[in-house]
């Protein structure tokens, strides 16, 4: 699915993050993120909404003081390095560009500060522009740009000085699903041409999936799971990384597990070799399932809705108020209110004790 | 590679250097005592009485001199009337003058955000004309003022439509904001002329209330100004969504954006309160002394023939800042916020 | 009736500011021009008009009072020569340029215009301050705000910024230096003579020590210039610092963070992000201020009484000893000359600096 980490060029740098920590008054915002990110890899961070990817990136950058940690670029240890000398190169969420330059003026600005000769400067932002595809738009100014413009010329601003490391926010968060594709394609590419080490921050779980060589879930500052992404999504570590992952998200039934059996309700399931859990949590994504005939399968359910997403069907189902979901090929048809079995597959279930959210049983 | 590091540049990340901090906090310090002596120096002095003046200069009460209440005394037992007179007028005067301003003034900018206007430039400067030669007759030909204003508004009323058709140009809600705000280029030394001999022809000098309306038509450029860049802040559709439910204009008004635009308004009641409380110019011209205001008092204090009194000065100047000051530490919080819609935009 | 109310309320709410306005600012105005073309005698229960055409501006201009409004004109030196001529020659390519431009003629006429105030106030200053001649008050009122705004804008940005950075005591700091805004300017101009005070103010010993002890500002007319400078700046350096403090802290941390990874040095990030960024404000900013400062009139008469001689006498205090001495008709033609002078400039001001940048950008 993802493509090989590209040979490097020699300039990439590795990025060691050794157990870094940031408070914030008494607030613990980053607990002991260690990754470590390999030459020219593309990584992104993922997780919910202020669970500290920003903080991290920011630490990296270097606009955050570390609280405890060490923080590597290639060998050199940057921890107390002023942003300027980092060498990175960074776009930010809100694009942060200049409202008083020109879209060339922009793109330029960096060289201009490291005083680099006018003619110089003119043929790379010309390149840069190029690369972005905003040729034509170099007079402008930011406010006669749309959304995906200006988020094209953050980034020419960015790789017009093959910087030794990127580190982008969300950066496609605010445009339109076609540009948002377009944009991912657009990078991935990029990204696997000049073979600059990578960290990208994201809600977006398809942006995840499809742009990085290694994914890190993380969830209230603490770091989940660190792999790829065929990994995370079908070798979840942990409840969190299970539910985050994936679209529509797993499946949950909550019960008890004693003697290599587990026990919700009135439904029995056996499952070898697995420890005794008090309170255990059944996990199965809704493309390892099946509809059956009532009475014929794990569990009896009543259908509450039917979507039909063009290539597939969705069935909501519930069971006691738990919801369940169910992809079924688009030929398949029932009625909203009817009684349904559902089937699983053993090979595909994951058990996860409730309490710590720990994975019992690999799949 | 070892660029060259200015000692004004951060030794860590989130800190500053010595250097910068050195320079700041100097800047910072020194001005603060530049603001804060004047003002310390105004209180002891209003603790003194002629000899600890007379002889030199004297800083520190109880050390170099003996603090006394002397020069408050003067004030608020002998010269009491006077004074008190002063204080509540300013008080009425800045109070009033104040409200009107803000009411008006802020009701005008509402429209002007909200409702579209297409005035004719063509009636206006008929208009202008009209009043022109109303003037113009009054004074050098005599004419009776009630006669000619009479001819002149019957003028306008029957000719306008007329006259306004022979031309359109029209202008809109910017241009009329322009004109509103841009009546604070006038001096008050251009129309306190005549304001005066208006006030004086209807027997209005030397009251509160001419004070006050001038005081209101004067600042009513800053609060249009101020209070225009706040309620177009403001979204609109909340409003829309208050009519569609049925509130009038009037309602939405005071029920949705009165509430919303408490902080501007907090501030622009602060700086207008201020001006008007200050203000010396037009005083000078409308009151003589019914109607005197603090800052006349003061200035008047200047008179005596043994040379000023800094003492009791002192004591006016400070009873004439300490409700500014109280005042102000109530909006406090309002006050860099709402100036700044205005002004950041503006 | 209620419709009716709310139908017409877009005229109700406007009415009222526009009446007053009306009454107040744009009859006195039209009076008061017809005044200043008048000569106004009281008499016993009234007074009597007598048009008389330009006189009274013939008399500020080139008559009696010549030397109270623009300054005395002898001769004119080497040095105002020179300057003089420079300027001329400068505003004279400053125009050429704009003829071979696109032309449009509503902007000659303003440019025109800004050029003719520009070459007599010029000429003004090379025959009078230039030659060693006294000036009148419209150079007064000049100086006051030329170089009142310009001391009250550096100082107040630099407060400013210096604000604006993550120091301790922020809220202390803006709480005092905003203080001398809410003193009565008359109360700042009797502190200010205690304070220049040279035998009993707080800096005799000083004043005795640079043996000055018997110098009396208000008796030199720079010193009291520049003093009545000072007392205005201490007064209105708090405006400009709230302004300039909203503005900075207005700029987005993002641009400043970019631009530092970016590598730009703190001067770089101040010179080429903060500054364009509140610069459009700044300028507002400066514009609102030289309006107020034209106005200037209750400093001079509380700390000089315009002295020495005519020598911190504004525009506005001469028009008031004017009326004071009855004299309705000059005192409405010098508020006039001062009009004029005072639109000209913030006009030309507002139209080459604020309108300049905003149409840049967009
Ligand atoms: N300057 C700050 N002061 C105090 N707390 C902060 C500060 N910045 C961030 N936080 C807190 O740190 C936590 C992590 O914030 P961060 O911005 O890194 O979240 P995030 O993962 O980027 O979220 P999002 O996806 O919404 O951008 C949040 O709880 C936030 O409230
Ligand atoms: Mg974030």
């Amino acid at each position: 699915m993802t493509a090989p980490i590209a040979e490097t060029t020699g300039t990439a740098k590795s990025i060691s993050i050794r157990n870094f920590n940031k408070y914030y008054g008494g607030f613990h915002a980053l607990k002991d993120l260690s990754i470590e990110v390999k030459a020219g890899e593309f990584l992104v961070l993922l997780g919910p909404s202020g669970c500290g990817k920003s903080t991290a990136l920011r630490m990296i950058a270097g606009l955050e003081s570390i609280s405890s940690g060490a923080l590597l670029i290639g060998d050199r240890d940057v921890t107390e390095v002023l942003p300027k000398y980092r060498d990175i190169a960074m776009v930010f969420q809100s694009y942060a560009l200049y409202p008083h330059k020109t879209v060339a003026e922009n793109i330029g600005f960096p060289l201009k500060v490291a005083k680099t000769p006018a003619a110089e400067m003119e043929a790379a932002v010309r390149a840069a522009a190029d690369q972005v595809e905003l040729g034509e738009h170099l007079d402008r100014f930011p406010g006669q740009l749309s959304g995906g413009q200006r988020q094209r010329v953050a980034l020419a601003r960015a790789i017009i000085r093959r910087p030794s490391v990127f580190l982008m926010d969300e950066p496609l968060s605010n445009l339109d699903a076609k540009l948002r594709g377009n944009m991912r394609a657009e990078l991935k590419h990029m990204q696997g041409e000049l073979g600059i080490t990578t960290i990208y921050v994201t809600h977006d779980q398809i942006e995840a999936m499809t742009l990085a060589h290694r994914v890190a879930i993380m969830k209230d500052g603490v770091l989940q799971q660190l792999g790829t992404p065929k990994e995370v999504y079908s070798d979840p570590a942990n409840l969190f990384v299970a539910g985050f992952m994936g679209s529509p998200p797993m499946n949950f039934v909550t019960g008890a597990l004693a003697n290599e059996v587990f026990t919700s309700g009135s439904i029995q399931f056996p499952l070898l070799s697995t420890p005794n859990t008090a309170s255990a949590t059944l996990g199965f994504r809704p493309e390892d399932c099946q509809i059956t005939a009532p009475g014929t399968g794990f569990l009896d359910a009543d259908v509450f809705t039917v979507e039909m997403t063009g290539d597939q069907v969705l069935v909501t189902l519930r069971m006691d108020g738990t919801p369940l979901v169910v992809k079924m090929p688009k030929e398949f048809e029932i009625e909203a209110g009817a009684k349904a079995g559902i089937t699983l597959d053993p090979k595909h279930l994951y058990v996860f004790d409730t309490d710590t959210g720990a994975r019992v049983r690999r799949g | 590679m070892t660029p060259k590091r200015s000692i004004f540049e951060a030794p860590r990340i989130g800190q500053m250097s010595m250097a910068t901090k050195i320079v700041l906090y100097s800047l910072l310090l020194i001005w603060s005592a530049f603001v804060l002596f004047p003002i310390y120096w105004l209180i002891i002095t209003s603790f003194k009485d002629a000899a600890d003046v007379n002889q030199g200069p004297f800083f520190i009460p109880f050390v170099d001199y003996q603090p006394t209440l002397h020069a408050w005394k003067e004030l608020f037992v002998n010269d009491y009337e006077d004074t008190l007179r002063a204080y509540f007028n300013s008080i009425v005067i800045s109070l009033s003058a104040t409200a009107l301003s803000v009411l008006i003034g802020s009701m005008a900018a509402y429209a002007l955000s909200r409702v579209s206007y297409a005035p004719n430039l063509i009636t206006i400067l008929y208009f202008i004309a009209l009043l022109a030669l109303t003037v113009l007759a009054v004074t050098i030909y005599q004419v009776d003022w009630r006669l000619a204003s009479a001819v002149a508004i019957a003028m306008f009323f029957f000719l306008a439509r007329a006259v306004g058709n022979l031309y359109q140009f029209q202008l809109h809600n910017g241009d009329i904001l322009f004109w509103i705000i841009s009546q604070r280029i006038l001096a008050p030394i251009v129309v306190v002329v005549p304001i005066y001999i208006m006030f004086q022809s209807v027997g209005l000098l030397d009251t509160h209330i001419a004070i006050i309306i001038t005081y209101a038509v004067v600042n009513m450029p800053i609060v249009v100004w101020l209070m225009y860049d706040f309620f177009n802040s403001i979204p609109r559709d909340l409003e829309e969504s208050a009519q569609l439910d049925g509130a009038t204009m009037i309602g939405t008004f005071r029920e949705i954006v009165l509430p919303l635009s408490r902080t501007g308004l907090a501030a622009t009641t602060l700086l207008v309160m201020i001006l008007s409380w200050n203000e010396y110019l037009l005083a000078l011209f409308l009151s003589t002394s019914k109607a005197q205001t603090m800052p006349i008092l003061v200035a008047a204090m200047n008179a005596g023939e043994r040379g000023i009194l800094w003492w009791t000065m002192s004591v006016a100047i400070i009873v004439m800042i300490i409700p500014v000051v109280v005042l102000a530490i109530f909006l406090q919080k309002y006050i860099s916020k709402g100036l700044l819609v205005g002004a950041v935009k503006g | 009736m209620n419709e009716w109310l709310d139908r017409h309320m877009g005229r109700l709410f406007l009415a009222p500011a526009v009446t007053l306005i009306l009454i107040f600012s744009i009859f006195p105005l039209v009076a008061s021009l017809i005044m200043a073309f008048t000569r106004i005698r009281f008499s016993a229960g009234g007074f009597k008009t007598r048009f008389v055409g330009w006189r009274n501006f013939d008399k500020q201009f080139f008559g009696s009072e010549q030397f109270h409004l623009l300054g005395t004109f002898t001769h004119i030196s080497i040095l105002g020569w020179v300057v003089g001529l420079s300027a001329t020659a400068a505003l004279l390519w400053w125009m050429w340029r704009y003829i071979r431009g696109p032309f449009w003629w509503f902007g000659f006429l303003g440019r025109l215009i800004t050029l003719g105030m520009a070459l007599a106030l010029v000429w003004m200053f090379a025959a009078t301050l230039l030659s060693g001649n006294q000036f009148g008050t419209v150079g007064t009122t000049l100086f006051y705000v030329v170089v009142g705004c310009a001391l009250q804008f550096l100082i107040g940005t630099a407060l400013a910024y210096a604000c604006s950075q993550s120091i301790r005591g922020k809220t202390a700091f803006r709480v005092i230096f905003f203080v001398p805004m809410m003193i009565t300017p008359i109360g700042i101009g009797y502190i200010f003579r205690m304070m220049a005070d040279t035998t009993k103010g707080p800096f005799a010993n000083v004043w005795q020590w640079v043996g000055l002890k018997d110098f009396a500002w208000a008796t030199d007319p720079w010193a009291a210039r520049i003093f009545i400078t000072i007392a205005e700046s201490w007064q209105w350096i708090p405006f400009v610092f709230i302004m300039m403090l909203a503005a900075f802290e207005n700029v987005s941390r993002d641009l400043i963070e970019a631009a530092e990874l970016d590598g730009a040095s703190p001067w770089q990030r101040f010179a080429e992000i903060t500054w364009p960024s509140v610069m459009p404000i700044a300028a507002t900013v400066m514009l609102i201020r030289a309006i107020e400062a034209f106005k200037i009139v209750d400093l001079p008469n509380i700390m000089t009484s315009g002295g020495p001689g005519i020598a911190t006498e504004s525009v506005s205090l001469q028009a008031y000893y004017a009326w004071r001495s009855l004299d309705l008709g000059s005192a409405s033609a010098i508020a006039y000359i001062l009009l004029f002078i005072t639109v000209v400039i913030c006009v030309s001001f507002f139209n080459l600096v604020v309108l300049a940048r905003v149409r840049k950008q967009q």
